[in-house]
């Protein structure tokens, strides 16, 4: 069992779903695909793109499994690749599916969240809310004209998140297909956003008075987050 | 070198948010360097002189935050993803300019974590603009704030009355004491004539980096509260302009 475990099956679901209908491709991870590493200001001007703009929607999450799953490293998408996109505004979806054992879970989510928040890559700027589940990037047109794609962005998360110890195999889901897939997976969004809530909450704060705690449910929910609590909570008990 | 953070200071009522306008206008035209206009007189004269209505401003964010706080989040680094997102989110932009409203600060009670996490957002962003100007708050106070430390230049603004001058000496002063780095220099602005110009500079030892005259042109627009970004080539622009070349802005 894993903390995320629910939503990670939800994701599942989804995927197996979309994969019979065909609509879902699996990008290739051919040699070629660093992108120069670079934080980038990008200016609407001279944006080609904006993936996930506040006024189009977006959704991104991480989720984890402890299943046995070594290097098997791939990227999807669903919808249209950058260079397709026939908007400049487009809702975007980014789901990232990790794989590999997770020892200390409040740590393990720190140092995923920050290597999300670290992949900067030339051309390209990321905002990000994870609390709320959302992305905004724009890219820029010299980006794209020089063939930036989301191959490209796939390639470097998954090697940011690979650089950690703990990490055996990462999944990257694109979705740029429309509203309805997104709101699909916005369930599953909210209950990782209110798990990692919770685990945040209780080994930061300390505070194991859970009857006024908001997030009283979603401990009774998941064992994981019981058990963390019950590990937390037992030095203070002596 | 380039300068890469300049403040705009000096007494209320000197023609500063005019001053600060009109750069803002030639920064626009020039169209060679990213640049990100702060307007932190919490009463808002930039943003209205520029016909700019901004989204939300830096307060507002603030109080986004500490809302996000009081429903019981304790997530620091995932607030300082929320600065960020909500700073970026809140720009208003044009061409290469990106402005941003400081606002008036409305929550009570202290909140240096938050302030913290939003100045330190703030500086990352400032940081990738070629250039950053803030419009400053009326007066000396503004310029013992932190966002001041961080200042290259100032340009002190004052009309040719004695307490212009002396308001901006005292500002010079002050800002000396917090950063003996930060240069500044006097823009003489609403000067009627030659003579004028002959009297402040023998009594004053700021040094006078250029002057605009009193225009009709500025009148006219300030009056109508026309967006200056469609000021046409006026005395006043073309003096302001000449001080921003003998700085290295333009």
């Amino acid at each position: 069992m894993g903390l995320f475990d629910e939503p990670f099956r939800e994701v599942e679901d989804f995927l197996r779903e979309k994969q019979g209908l065909k609509q879902i491709r699996e990008l290739l991870l051919k040699p070629g695909l660093n992108w120069l590493e670079e934080a980038s200001l990008i200016l609407e001007e001279e944006s080609a793109l904006e993936l996930g703009h506040p006024s189009q929607g977006s959704l991104s999450f991480l989720v984890w499994s402890q299943a046995i799953k070594k290097n098997q490293d791939r990227i999807l998408i669903l919808g249209p690749d950058l260079s397709e996109l026939k908007e400049k505004k487009v809702l975007f979806g980014q789901i990232i599916r990790v794989y590999g054992s997770f020892p200390d879970e409040y740590q393990c989510y720190c140092q995923l969240r920050d290597a999300l928040y670290q992949t900067r890559l030339k051309g390209l700027m990321v905002r990000l809310i994870p609390s709320q589940q959302v992305i905004w990037c724009r890219v820029n047109q010299t980006a794209l004209a020089q063939g930036f794609s989301l191959s490209h962005l796939g390639w470097a998360l998954i090697k940011k998140i690979k650089a950690l110890s703990f990490v055996a195999s990462v999944e990257v889901i694109f979705i740029t297909s429309g509203k309805k897939d997104l709101n699909r997976l916005k369930p599953a969004g909210e209950k990782v956003a209110r798990i990692s809530g919770a685990l945040v909450k209780m080994v930061e704060e300390k505070n194991f008075e859970c009857e006024s705690c908001e997030y009283w449910e979603v401990c009774e929910k998941v064992l994981e987050l019981k058990q963390i609590r019950n590990r937390l909570n037992q030095p203070a008990r002596r | 070198m380039m300068l890469k953070v300049v403040a705009i200071c000096g007494k209320g009522g000197v023609g500063k948010t005019t001053v600060s306008s009109l750069i803002a206008k030639a920064l626009f035209q020039k169209r060679d360097r990213k640049a990100l206009i702060i307007d932190a007189d919490p009463a808002g004269g930039l943003g209205m002189a520029l016909g700019i209505k901004p989204r939300r401003s830096l307060s507002d964010i603030k109080n986004e935050m500490i809302g996000s706080i009081k429903k019981g989040k304790s997530d620091k680094k995932d607030i300082a993803f929320m600065g960020d997102y909500l700073i970026m989110e809140s720009l208003t932009e044009l061409g290469n300019l990106a402005f941003l409203s400081i606002g008036r600060p409305e929550e009570r009670g202290c909140y240096c974590s938050i302030n913290n996490l939003l100045r330190d957002s703030l500086k990352a962003l400032a940081e990738k603009f070629e250039l950053t100007l803030i419009d400053g708050e009326a007066g000396i106070e503004q310029v013992n704030r932190m966002v001041m430390r961080a200042v290259q230049f100032l340009i002190l603004v004052s009309d040719p009355t004695v307490k212009g001058i002396q308001v901006a000496q005292a500002i010079q002063k002050v800002a000396r004491k917090i950063s003996p780095r930060t240069k500044a220099g006097l823009l003489l602005n609403k000067i009627r004539s030659e003579e004028e110009l002959k009297q402040i500079r023998a009594q004053t030892k700021l040094n006078i980096i250029g002057w605009a005259p009193e225009d009709d042109t500025i009148r006219e627009f300030d009056a109508n509260a026309f967006s200056f970004f469609q000021l046409p080539t006026c005395p006043a622009y073309k003096g302001v302009i000449k001080a921003l070349e003998k700085l290295k802005i333009l």
